[in-house]
């Protein structure tokens, strides 16, 4: 019986963490017998506790999974056709070796592609091991853009010159009112703390509303409103709240004043003094399908309930005029006043706590692909931190694109071959066909990989790598909450299989070159870092803790210094100010980077012709089980909920489709066949296929796999967001063959 | 007899199932067999005005369990000393000699088999073996919302209440399930 294998010996428990691509980093404690993980629990420490969810204590299937990739392996068939012979670890790096060394000779480094991702990381492993690594081989092309937030990113460094802007979450039962934009914590947590704040906060009575194409499992637990809104409309929406807020004014005068810049400006756009068109709650009534009664009623609640958070979530933002959205929502937070303070919230990027240096570092390159190339046009470049701007990197969403097409294209360079690190690269950027169209196209592709993904059937040599449970790292938490992770190693590897880093030293001195850290620990170079780190006081403790959690004397509120004291205090920007009018933006003389936010209409809008031909609005949320396609193929995940279209039931009674009926999902991109679930949780006119499932063509390229980047569009916005909930999409009846 | 009973507080979950993989894991359950935590979910209205509720059920050890009853095999006995309601597995007939005679017996499907012919009846034993050291079952320490608790039903119903009613739960009073809940209120 059960009880008494519990008194069992030689049972170990390692504290860890769970460490992929989602919206935590959660403390896990791996009960390890004769290197087998048997069982997993989580935080049991001091309060608050950092819990795992699903993800995480499912994470066993996962690491002793039979689909492991065990060693290393060579295509054998054609490329993508997936044979594949098992080879030792020295033929397989000589390969990647000389076909490094032999593209570098040919075509120079600029011909290697850094196709890394986020899906396998801590502050060691990931792609940050194979980018020192081809430095020291004299550089690579990158990609620059990030997925998930490219336009919040831009849109909260044009308005605030900084992605600092968020409050901890404990600083939300301060507010009296929090508006969830877009925002799903729920599913994609988010920080750890998140929901549990959120229970917190309607529990104290404090109104909650969700503004979502979707009844998320957020709407349905926490808001007491719920305003289902069209896909890419948002901006409009929060356009005709400011026009109700300032044709009532119930705007915050002095605060504008004394904090902003452009606040004329804008006015004139909502009144429609600039372009004739006064931007009313009739008027975003029609964009957006929200009764312009409930535009005017949550403007007036959010101008005069103050302090009130407007957390305006990132996947609004992943549309084709993302950044406005994003814009739109910052300057929504400045004209009422709710930034600098307790209970109020900025919007913007949204980090509070800074554990860790995304997108924070200068503009500098120290890859020589990259020197000397000039700042791109339509970057922020002026400003320090955000995106570095260099233009010998190509925009993620166009990488496919630049494989096929290189200088004739107009792209920096011809890549020839791809580095695939941490990343099921080809399906998860958007328009994946063409994606593995491009990497048909090119002379070499290495992928190390766990597992065999879409994107590792792609390539000539696949190197197996562990998990964070077989090795020693540190996890910042995701976005920004105040504590640390230390993920001890829990098991040795499995398999042949090795770590990022024990990839890269191994593979380095075939290249040869010298690195200084190649002699030198992961524990030794894990308490360098986290000696150069001012917050990490006890590397020891944290260690056999596997976490450490830091004290706030008090909430966090972003600008708090610039409100308080002005003076000496300028907010980052280049005016000092909130820039409502950004002059930056200004300067690239393009209609579609407006100075003040304006919502812009594009070429797969609700209302364009092509919406003729394909009349539904397809969104790809992230999914409560996976984060992003990590943790698809763990069995007791795939069983909570099975991967399917959501359609309205009014869309599909249109269609003659009943729940659980085969449907064909398909624009002029692509072609996918999944199951239907017919729900009123959706908005009619949309559909939502939540991202990360994989790639699995038939011979008629029907993805059988379900992937929403087959429908997705490579044409990125003006700022640089990913259009992931930008396809229009038609939805029919599976033909019976 | 102290009564070990179940809370679970309906208005903080938000359906990430957590609590039911945490069981899985630790009571080695694999995929195909539904888990002894199981969450379900309710939806009511048509866009846009509805209803969503998760309702998360294992075991609920009942004063007077039908399952004791029904077993052929006499494999589910009732604790004296506390309540629980355990299986010898050993006992258990088996899906394939037994019409699941327990499982039929019981309103909220705890008794579970899985789909091999001749699986044996596993459920919530309220993870026993945790228990006798002191601990917390795994899903109420895995539950990111805090939304569950056990302990004695009496300083439970002391602490959140005696209510056994909450949306999508049908009560069977007869069989006095040890369980108190705070339901999800059916509006606003």
């Amino acid at each position: 019986m059960r009880e008494q294998e519990m008194a069992e010996k030689d049972v170990t428990i390692v504290p860890t963490g769970c460490c992929h691509d989602c919206g935590g980093r959660c403390v896990l404690r791996a009960h390890v017998k004769d290197n087998t993980i048997i069982r997993i629990e989580t935080d049991n420490g001091e309060e608050p506790q950092i819990r795992a969810c699903l993800r995480g204590r499912g994470y066993r299937q996962r690491v002793h999974s039979p689909d492991r990739l065990k060693y290393p392996l060579r295509r054998i068939g054609e490329r993508g056709e997936g044979r594949f012979e098992r080879i030792s670890w020295d033929d397989a790096l000589n390969t990647v070796a000389s076909e490094l060394l032999r593209i570098k000779e040919t075509y120079g480094n600029s011909a290697i592609l850094l196709a890394g991702g986020s899906g396998n990381q801590g502050m060691l492993h990931g792609a940050i091991q194979v980018g020192r690594m081809l430095l020291q081989f004299g550089g690579f092309t990158r990609e620059w853009g990030a997925a998930s937030y490219e336009g919040p990113l831009f849109a909260s460094m044009a308005t605030y010159g900084t992605i600092r802007t968020g409050n901890s979450r404990d600083d939300l039962l301060n507010s009296r009112m929090v508006i969830m934009w877009g925002w799903n914590p729920a599913n994609t947590i988010w920080d750890p703390e998140t929901n549990l704040y959120l229970a917190k906060v309607r529990e104290k009575g404090i109104k909650i509303v969700a503004v979502d194409p979707i009844y998320t499992d957020s709407a349905a637990t926490f808001a007491h409103q719920w305003i289902p809104i069209r896909p890419g409309t948002d901006a409009a929406m929060l356009i005709a709240m400011a026009y109700v807020i300032i044709t009532e004014d119930i705007q915050d005068h002095a605060f504008i004043e004394k904090y902003t810049i452009g606040f004329r400006k804008y006015k004139d756009y909502l009144l429609g003094r600039e372009d004739g068109i006064p931007k009313t709650p009739q008027w975003a009534e029609t964009i957006t399908t929200v009764p312009k009664e409930v535009i005017i009623d949550l403007a007036r609640e959010y101008a005069t309930m103050k302090p009130g958070a407007l957390i305006a979530g990132w996947g609004p933002a992943r549309t084709a005029m993302g950044e406005q959205y994003s814009r739109a929502a910052n300057v929504l937070t400045a004209i009422t006043g709710n930034v600098g303070i307790n209970g109020g919230y900025a919007a913007g990027f949204m980090r509070a706590y800074s554990s860790r240096e995304t997108a924070s570092g200068t503009h500098g390159s120290r890859n020589p692909v990259e020197k000397g190339a000039p700042p791109r046009k339509d970057s922020l470049h002026k400003l320090r931190g955000g995106t570095n701007p260099n233009s010998a990197r190509i925009h993620g969403s166009k990488i496919f694109d630049a494989i096929l097409r290189g200088r004739e294209g107009g792209y920096p360079t011809d890549i020839k071959m791809a580095y695939v690190v941490a990343s099921n690269y080809i399906n998860q950027h958007p328009n994946t066909r063409r994606g593995e169209e491009a990497f048909k196209s090119l002379e070499f592709i290495v992928v190390h990989e766990q597992f065999m993904t879409p994107t590792a059937r792609m390539g000539d040599i696949i190197l197996p790598v562990n998990t964070f449970m077989e090795r020693n790292d540190i996890a910042p938490p995701w976005l920004g909450s105040p504590y640390y992770i230390y993920l001890n190693k829990a098991i040795d590897s499995l398999h042949e299989s090795k770590s990022d880093m024990e990839i890269c030293r191994d593979l380095s001195k075939k290249l040869g070159l010298s690195d200084k850290l190649s002699e030198v620990s992961e524990d030794d170079i894990l308490r360098h870092i986290a000696n150069s780190r001012d917050d990490i006081h006890d590397y020891n403790a944290m260690k056999h803790k596997g976490v450490m959690k830091i004290k706030l004397s008090e909430p966090i509120v972003s600008f708090k210094e610039q409100i308080n004291d002005p003076k000496d205090n300028p907010f980052p920007t280049l005016s000092g100010k909130i820039e409502i009018y950004c002059e930056h933006m200004k300067e690239m003389n393009n209609p579609l980077m407006p100075s003040i936010p304006k919502y812009l209409s594009h070429k797969e809008n609700y209302d364009s012709p092509l919406a003729e031909v394909y009349p539904l609005q397809l969104l790809t949320t992230h999914h409560k089980t996976r984060a992003h396609s990590t943790w698809y193929n763990v069995p007791w995940l795939r069983e909570v909920e099975s991967h399917s279209v959501w359609i309205n039931s009014i869309d599909a009674a249109k269609r003659g489709i009943n729940n659980g009926d085969m449907v064909d999902v398909f624009n002029n991109r692509g072609h996918i066949r999944i199951p239907a679930k017919v729900t009123e949780r959706i908005m009619p006119g949309v559909v939502n296929v939540s991202q990360g499932a994989w790639y699995d063509p038939d011979k008629d390229g029907v993805d059988r796999g379900g992937c929403a980047n087959v429908l997705t569009s490579d044409e990125r916005s003006p700022g640089g967001a990913f259009p992931m909930n930008s396809a229009l999409v038609q939805v029919e009846l599976t033909k019976q063959a | 007899m102290t009564q070990i009973g179940f809370y679970f507080d309906q208005t903080r979950c938000t359906g990430c199932y957590t609590c039911a993989i945490a069981c899985k894991d630790w009571h080695s359950v694999n995929e195909g067999t539904p888990g002894l935590m199981r969450v379900g979910i309710i939806e009511e209205g048509k866009f846009p005005n509805l209803f969503i509720a998760y309702l998360a059920s294992p075991c609920y050890h009942c004063a007077d369990p039908p399952c004791v009853k029904a077993c052929p095999a006499n494999a589910i006995i009732k604790r004296k000393s506390d309540g629980i309601v355990v299986v010898h597995s050993d006992k258990c007939f088996g899906n394939k000699d037994c019409p699941t005679a327990c499982l039929n017996a019981c309103p909220w499907n705890a008794p579970q088999f899985g789909p091999e012919p001749g699986s044996k009846m596993q459920k919530c034993n309220l993870c026993l073996d945790r228990l006798e050291q002191g601990q917390q079952t795994i899903c109420v320490d895995a539950c990111p919302m805090y939304a569950l608790d056990t302990g004695p039903l009496h300083t439970l119903q002391k602490s959140y209440g005696n209510i056994v009613e909450a949306v999508g739960f049908q009560n069977s009073p007869r069989f006095k399930p040890s369980v108190t809940f705070k339901p999800k209120p059916q509006v606003g």
